[in-house]
């Protein structure tokens, strides 16, 4: 991968490629049979904690399985050099390391954090009470240490954010939780890892406040029919009350 | 909750820092030669050829290496690389704004480059895979999670610890096609040399007279002298390098003394196991 000349950094050869493998990975998991190591409607397990990074506002760290995420939220702070405005404004800043994915990534902003983090942005957004902080901004900073499946990276982005704006001590109107459904064959599987993202329809991530029984955001991508994008919602949707009540305990925990 | 003696530490830092001093212990309650408390948590990075995570009190360190094959040097044919950055991300600190790397990080990723060469840990010859056509590639990227002081130390060890952590495939390189193949199955640990791994160990002089061990996040802006030592893990007498930044005579003695006994401390037991 041509990362460019950067003298900031320590450069290494102008180009360099992945190792090319001549035996092929054995599959863990083929298209057809059904869903290894969990039910469908089961999500990976979620590890979360919040107030890591204790130099921000405020932070969290979510691990599930293997899409690993430290979040960190500061501010709020002064908007400086923009016109007066009533709502405070909502930065998401979303950085993958260089090794969180199986193809390095030059330390450069490409597009694909940039999509992630519009994503989060949407899910968290109507959450936060903007209102209440007029010429302000919050920014919140998102390291993905290590991901599996984008639309995994989504999810866990959004309840990391969440949690740590919670654990910042700003307001919000809800806690937001996040989870995602891919349609596999004639199937719905609940929180998708990268190989089964890799052999789905298509893919939908819902964010709600479950304490509202509000959705802040949905993402669909992919060939679904009206009916597999409802089914995936109301999947979803259930699941999120769980998470709800992870998110809950972990804050409770951590105070 | 805000209480008066934080709002004491905010306006006067200095004053503050003296007070502490002044009674010999430091805000967070250490005498000055202590350093703090040190784990280590390797290869929880699948996506990554080798990784290692390090925490220094606060300071968070994760590090990953990703091996990559690429045509070596026309002078050093039999050479590959070895690539080690830190990045220092603007979550980790206020300090810190996104985008290119800050100056800090500049200097800190060009101090472990040398620490890396100077300490001899691989040799490049050893990741030649083809002369002059084929050689590996290892970028040792070390992110900071958490920025509370001495981040050197604590990405020198994580950089370590990731290249001790790290598998790379059998490759082979086919002279007829030109191209390189690894193997899944069969991978090789790198051809470290492991009895002269480095052990950082840095001090930070206050109002020239007192030497602060593993300095936090606090007290760094207030030390007129960093002082780095490094060590090799079997024998703490061998130096590796030794950098002070700033005026300061006869600290650097005694800062060598704290260093080896820290050293004997912490090899094996929380590092290099």
């Amino acid at each position: 991968m041509q990362s460019g000349f950067d003298r900031r950094r320590i450069n290494g050869p102008e180009e360099s490629n992945p190792p090319i493998f001549e035996d092929e990975e054995t599959p863990t998991w083929n298209v057809g049979i059904p869903r290894r190591n969990r039910a469908s409607f089961d999500i990976r397990p979620i590890f979360l904690q919040p107030g890591l990074t204790n130099q921000a506002t405020g932070s969290a760290y979510i691990e599930t399985q293997n899409t690993k995420i430290a979040c960190a939220v500061f501010g709020p702070r002064q908007a400086k050099n923009v016109a007066f405005n009533e709502k405070g404004r909502l930065n998401v800043d979303v950085k993958f390391a260089p090794f969180s994915c199986d193809r390095r990534r030059a330390p450069m902003r490409d597009a694909e954090d940039r999509s992630i983090a519009m994503a989060i942005h949407q899910a968290i957004g109507p959450s936060v009470r903007l209102d209440v902080l007029p010429k302000s901004i919050i920014d919140i900073f998102i390291t993905i240490v290590e991901s599996d499946g984008i639309e995994g990276c989504v999810a866990a982005g959004s309840i990391a954010a969440s949690t740590a704006l919670t654990d910042a001590g700003i307001e919000v109107f809800g806690l937001v939780a996040s989870c995602s459904a891919a349609a596999v064959r004639e199937d719905i599987w609940l929180d998708p890892s990268l190989r089964e993202s890799q052999e789905s329809r298509g893919i939908l991530v819902l964010s709600c406040m479950p304490a509202l029984s509000t959705v802040t955001s949905i993402w669909q991508t992919g060939n679904m029919s009206t009916g597999d994008v409802l089914a995936c919602m109301d999947a979803c949707n259930s699941r999120c009350t769980d998470i709800h009540s992870v998110i809950a305990q972990a804050l409770l925990e951590s105070t | 909750m805000t209480t008066t003696s934080d709002i004491f530490q905010r306006l006067h830092p200095r004053a503050y820092l003296e007070r502490f001093l002044a009674e010999h212990v430091r805000p967070d309650g250490r005498p000055f030669d202590v350093g703090r408390d040190l784990g280590v948590n390797v290869g929880s990075i699948s996506t990554a050829d080798g990784s290692a995570l390090v925490r220094l009190g606060n300071t968070t360190v994760v590090c990953g290496v990703k091996a990559e094959i690429a045509e070596p040097e026309l002078d050093v044919g039999l050479q590959g690389f070895l690539v080690p950055n830190l990045d220092l991300p603007a979550m980790c600190s206020p300090r810190f704004k996104p985008g290119p790397p800050s100056e800090e990080a500049q200097v800190l990723s060009d101090r472990l480059n040398d620490a890396l060469v100077a300490s001899h840990i691989l040799p490049l010859t050893s990741l030649s895979i083809h002369p002059n056509k084929a050689a590996w590639v290892l970028y040792v990227d070390a992110i900071c999670i958490n920025y509370d002081g001495n981040v050197f130390d604590a990405a020198l060890i994580a950089m370590v610890e990731a290249l001790r952590n790290t598998q790379l495939p059998k490759a082979t390189y086919d002279e007829e096609t030109g191209r390189t193949t690894c193997s899944r199955k069969i991978k090789v640990p790198l051809e470290l040399d492991h009895t002269h791994l480095p052990v950082p160990l840095s001090f930070g002089v206050f109002d020239s007279t007192h030497a602060l061990a593993d300095p936090t996040s606090f007290e760094e802006p207030l030390l007129d002298t960093t002082i780095s030592i490094i060590l090799s893990n079997t024998n703490p007498d061998h130096l590796i390098s030794v950098t002070q930044l700033g005026a300061g005579h006869d600290a650097l003695l005694s800062c060598i003394e704290a260093a080896k006994a820290r050293c004997r401390e912490i090899v094996g037991r929380d590092i290099y196991k």
